[in-house]
């Protein structure tokens, strides 16, 4: 297990070393509009559930940043396979699947705790209060975990590039509109909050945003997000096993 | 069963159906240690195909594969560290330098953290490729690349190394230093070798044996010289309006003789592995 989740961590992150500012730059823009049209736009005297807006926003911006990075390797992993081949060195090598499984998604993770770092610079700068904790620290990972793992799986079903695209725009963009990143779901119509609860991200946004803003964390979210990273592993695996090159 | 475990590969009726299409029609073959193997065969034959199923990167519809005796799908990671493979297309990490991507593969292989740098400065040495070590692959030449997947796939001793086409499209000066390169690798380590080209030349020269294959069938399994041998050594081309017809004799004096006789145009040449093609299947290896 160690040796393939070694490999694809070495290679990731040699490459990723060679591009990091680049890709740090990229990862801190969009936040940063985000910020400054809800942030500044709405004006300080907006609050949500008892919290200023950008005290609730920053934490929306965390989860859609760490998301987005995360999910980021998906796209990537595709490259790999279909314009390179290089991810066909993996499947030739002695190395057991979690191995792969592990080593990208743990590089994922690592993608999105760098933009979750980002965002709290942005905190710092805007002067927003974010209380920083073991529960958010646990969150954060459980979070990145799941769609790093989300990531692996897709990229190993889509046949094409286009197939990646349309993941991106049918689930990605807008589980990030509609899961609570930018304003509190009970506004939303019923049908809506279905389809809402279905999604990973309601979860995470509303464990870290409590973990963050020192508001009550619920248990229950905690363990669905448990549940939803080992679904996620277990799809990555089977999806893995089922590759062909 | 002795066979069994004393061959390094055993194939027994290996097939693969696409969607509608057989492209590899049950074949089976087995390779002692330290042979020099060609797969033959036209486009789309079913060369990477069965390259592609004896190396893991694909599953095969029905069939049986074993490298000395044991299961590859049972024991697939065992097994694995066996082989080493050259697919028809380069994947090297176009943004590692060449010690990057063999420093990946030796993670890959489990070779010791210890010995990772020695084992790759040596076969960079072997081959001649020192002066590239760290330098990004995506500067890289054809020739440059294909040499340094070759060596990749060296790295962690493989027992039988597959090559699937190692010099298409590569200019002759390159592909000779390549061939010398592959010889002195089934020499020196006494590595099975495994193959595939369109290229007749390249499957006489280095192969002691042929395997050609055919719409998915392997239809010639022998020496290369004993193949030519069965057909007459010699054939002399009749140049008879718009076709030519072909005779063969089993020597030079023989077809010369017949060349002398001729009232066409004719010429004398050598028979090679492509007149044992055509005389099977009716058409050429390479069109
Ligand atoms: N993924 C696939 N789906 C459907 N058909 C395929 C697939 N891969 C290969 N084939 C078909 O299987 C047959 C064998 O292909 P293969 O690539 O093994 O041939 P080849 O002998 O390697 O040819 P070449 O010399 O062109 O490399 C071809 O007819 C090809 O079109
Ligand atoms: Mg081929």
């Amino acid at each position: 297990m160690f040796n393939g989740m070694c490999a694809v961590l070495y290679r990731e992150l040699t490459i990723y070393r060679k591009r990091a500012l680049k890709q740090i730059l990229s990862s801190s823009l969009s936040p940063l509009l985000f910020l400054i049209a809800f942030g500044w736009g709405f004006g300080s005297g907006v609050t949500v559930g008892g919290l200023s807006y950008i005290s609730f926003l920053i934490p929306g911006l965390i989860t859609m940043n760490s998301l987005n990075q995360s999910f980021a390797i998906s796209a990537e992993i595709n490259i790999s396979r279909f314009y390179f081949h290089t991810f066909d060195e993996y499947l030739i090598a002695p190395v057991s699947l979690v191995g792969i499984a592990v080593g990208e998604a743990s590089f994922g993770v690592f993608r999105g705790l760098l933009a979750t770092m980002i965002i709290f610079i942005y905190a710092f700068l805007f002067n927003v209060p974010l209380s920083f904790n073991p529960l958010f620290i646990l969150a954060i990972l459980l979070h990145t975990f799941i769609f790093s793992f989300l990531a692996v799986t897709t990229s190993m079903i889509v046949k094409d590039h286009s197939g990646q695209a349309l993941v991106n725009n049918f689930v990605i963009t807008p589980m990030i509109f509609l899961c609570g990143t930018f304003y509190p779901i009970d506004k939303l119509p019923h049908a809506f909050k279905l389809l809402v609860y279905a999604f990973p991200l309601t979860y995470s946004t509303k464990v870290i945003r409590a973990a963050l803003t020192g508001g009550q964390v619920s248990f229950i979210y905690v363990g669905l997000m448990v549940f939803y990273c080992i679904i996620f592993f277990l799809t990555s695996l089977w999806a893995l096993r089922s590759v062909e090159a | 069963m002795d066979n069994l475990i004393n061959n390094i590969l055993t194939v027994a009726g290996l097939r693969k159906n696409y969607k509608g299409k057989t492209a590899v029609d049950g074949v089976s073959f087995s390779f002692s240690p330290g042979e020099f193997v060609g797969l033959l065969g036209p486009n789309g034959a079913g060369k990477t195909t069965t390259i592609k199923m004896l190396t893991g990167l694909i599953k095969p519809s029905s069939g049986m594969i074993y490298y000395y005796g044991i299961d590859f799908y049972e024991k697939s990671q065992k097994t694995k560290a066996l082989i080493g493979v050259v697919p028809q297309q380069n994947n090297l990490d176009r943004d590692l330098t060449a010690y990057e991507n063999l420093y990946l593969h030796a993670i890959a292989y489990g070779i010791p953290k210890a010995l990772r740098r020695e084992k790759i400065d040596e076969l960079l040495d072997f081959s001649g490729l020192t002066g590239y070590r760290n330098r990004p692959v995506k500067q890289f030449s054809g020739g440059t690349m294909r040499r340094l997947v070759i060596l990749r796939a060296l790295l962690h001793d493989p027992k039988i190394l597959f090559l699937d086409e190692p010099t298409v499209g590569l200019d002759p000066q390159i592909r000779r230093v390549i061939w010398d390169f592959i010889v002195k690798i089934n020499k020196m380590k006494n590595t099975t070798i495994l193959l595939t080209t369109h290229y007749i030349e390249e499957a006489e020269r280095l192969c002691k044996r042929v395997l050609i294959i055919n719409n998915g069938l392997i239809i010639v399994d022998g020496d290369p010289e004993q193949l030519k041998d069965g057909m007459g050594r010699f054939v002399l081309e009749v140049y008879k309006d718009d076709k030519v017809d072909e005779e063969f004799f089993d020597s030079r004096q023989e077809a010369l003789a017949a060349l002398e006789n001729s009232t066409f145009t004719a010429k004398v040449r050598g028979v090679t592995l492509e007149d044992v093609f055509l005389r099977l299947t009716g058409r050429r290896i390479n069109v």
